[in-house]
């Protein structure tokens, strides 16, 4: 059984944006989209290169090395060069601070 | 170069902004230089004196649909992903350069940039002035493209593309390639079946013209420079006119664009202000490039003749 954990305060969170958070051994990265916060793995797995790093739209993250993209929702990459899912984590908010279930 | 001391990653991440507008608003314009040289051609009628001038031009013009295609390889021609996928597909049919294929071997590139045996996109620095003639006519260059193309159709992939191809897409990258040919052969049949020459004159042999120009380009980039891991020292940003940026969707700010692929081409010019003092900057462009680059062609033919000689 896996129980909510303490990620970060939302107010330090980039907003609009991706923001690396560390959790143990874990990189994760944490998106502030307009419709909610999402949580992913943060290295890309295609070059490895750190999705904290690259441009983020909509629901989509772009890796900042070969531009290869996943959808944040649900982890499914968006063409080339990547072709296998970024783990995602369920992700809520409560009292401003963001929860991550692993 | 860490990117915290030359650029900060917030400002970094300004850069990144994507939009349609630059990239929509620059293919209008390209759109309005092509039909100029287009009409250039129509123009000239068959006197060569006219139509070979009128020709390179175009072909000058065309060829350099390939900084299109690699910034829409990159995504970041226009925010709307679609676009880039329509247009890489639509530059690398008139140009022979599958898009998918040119995506996979274009990210080992950034990857491994000018790197011996890593890079699939390296070119060599020339062993001699005829080697570096032969390169500038883009013979082999053809020759590498089609060869390829007709190959990767058969459903045959190197060793190296396999390295750089994931094994889930190879099958997609044969199919691009069948693709590609059976748009070729629909193209060649309609030419005969209507006695269009068209194609002719507007597009192959344009082409053929205009690609040493873009050989030219392509050399500025990395040949010559150290063939290390270091971004700050492998690639030239080559200070040009507005023509040549224009023409080049600013990917004269080669390093610039290597330092961070995911900058659009029109946040180039600041991305190179910041980083200027960080990167090699070649300030009299692509010809100062050449420059150096036939330097270390003499000077290594040279040091050959001086050891032969010991």
């Amino acid at each position: 059984m896996s129980d909510w954990i303490d990620l970060i305060d939302c107010a330090a969170l980039e907003p609009g944006d991706v923001t690396p958070v560390t959790l143990g051994k874990r990189r994760l990265a944490v998106y502030d989209a307009a419709d909610g916060i999402y949580v992913t793995m943060a290295l890309c797995t295609h070059g490895g290169a750190d999705l904290c790093d690259g441009y983020f739209d909509g629901h989509v993250i772009e890796c900042p090395l070969h531009q290869g993209c996943f959808d944040i929702r649900d982890g499914r990459p968006l063409g080339a060069p990547v072709t296998r899912p970024i783990k995602t984590f369920p992700a809520r908010v409560v009292d401003g601070r963001v929860q991550v279930k692993l | 170069m860490q990117t915290g001391e030359a650029i900060s990653r917030r400002e970094l991440k300004q850069l990144m902004k994507r939009s349609d507008r630059p990239g929509l608003l620059r293919l209008a314009a390209w759109a309005v230089v092509l039909g100029g040289t287009g009409s250039l051609i129509w123009a000239a009628g068959r006197d060569p004196w006219l139509l070979v001038p009128a020709m390179f031009l175009h072909g000058v013009v065309m060829v350099h649909l390939f900084a299109l295609q690699h910034e829409c390889s990159h995504y970041s021609a226009f925010r709307s992903r679609w676009l880039c996928r329509l247009l890489a597909r639509v530059c690398g049919f008139l140009l022979i350069i599958p898009p998918l294929f040119f995506r996979y071997e274009h990210c080992d590139h950034h990857t491994f940039t000018n790197q011996p045996g890593r890079d699939p996109e390296l070119i060599e620095l020339p062993a001699s002035l005829w080697h570096y003639l032969a390169y500038l006519s883009a013979l082999p260059y053809w020759r590498g493209q089609i060869a390829g193309l007709l190959r990767r159709a058969t459903g045959r992939l190197t060793p190296v593309e396999k390295r750089f191809i994931p094994r889930v897409e190879q099958g997609a990258i044969v199919r691009e390639s069948r693709l590609m040919i059976a748009g070729y052969l629909a193209v060649a049949a309609a030419m005969a079946g209507f006695q269009w020459t068209g194609p002719v004159f507007y597009w192959f042999l344009p082409l053929l013209l205009g690609e040493p120009v873009m050989r030219f380009v392509r050399m500025t980039e990395h040949v010559g420079r150290p063939q290390v891991a270091d971004i700050a020292t492998n690639t030239r940003c080559n200070l040009v006119s507005a023509p040549w940026r224009f023409l080049a969707w600013n990917m004269n700010y080669h390093a610039e664009h290597h330092f961070a692929p995911s900058v659009p081409f029109h946040a180039l010019p600041a991305l190179h202000a910041r980083l200027r003092a960080h990167l090699y900057v070649e300030t009299k462009g692509y010809l100062g490039a050449h420059r150096e680059i036939l330097g270390q062609v003499c000077a290594a033919r040279r040091a050959d003749r001086q050891g032969s000689v010991l």
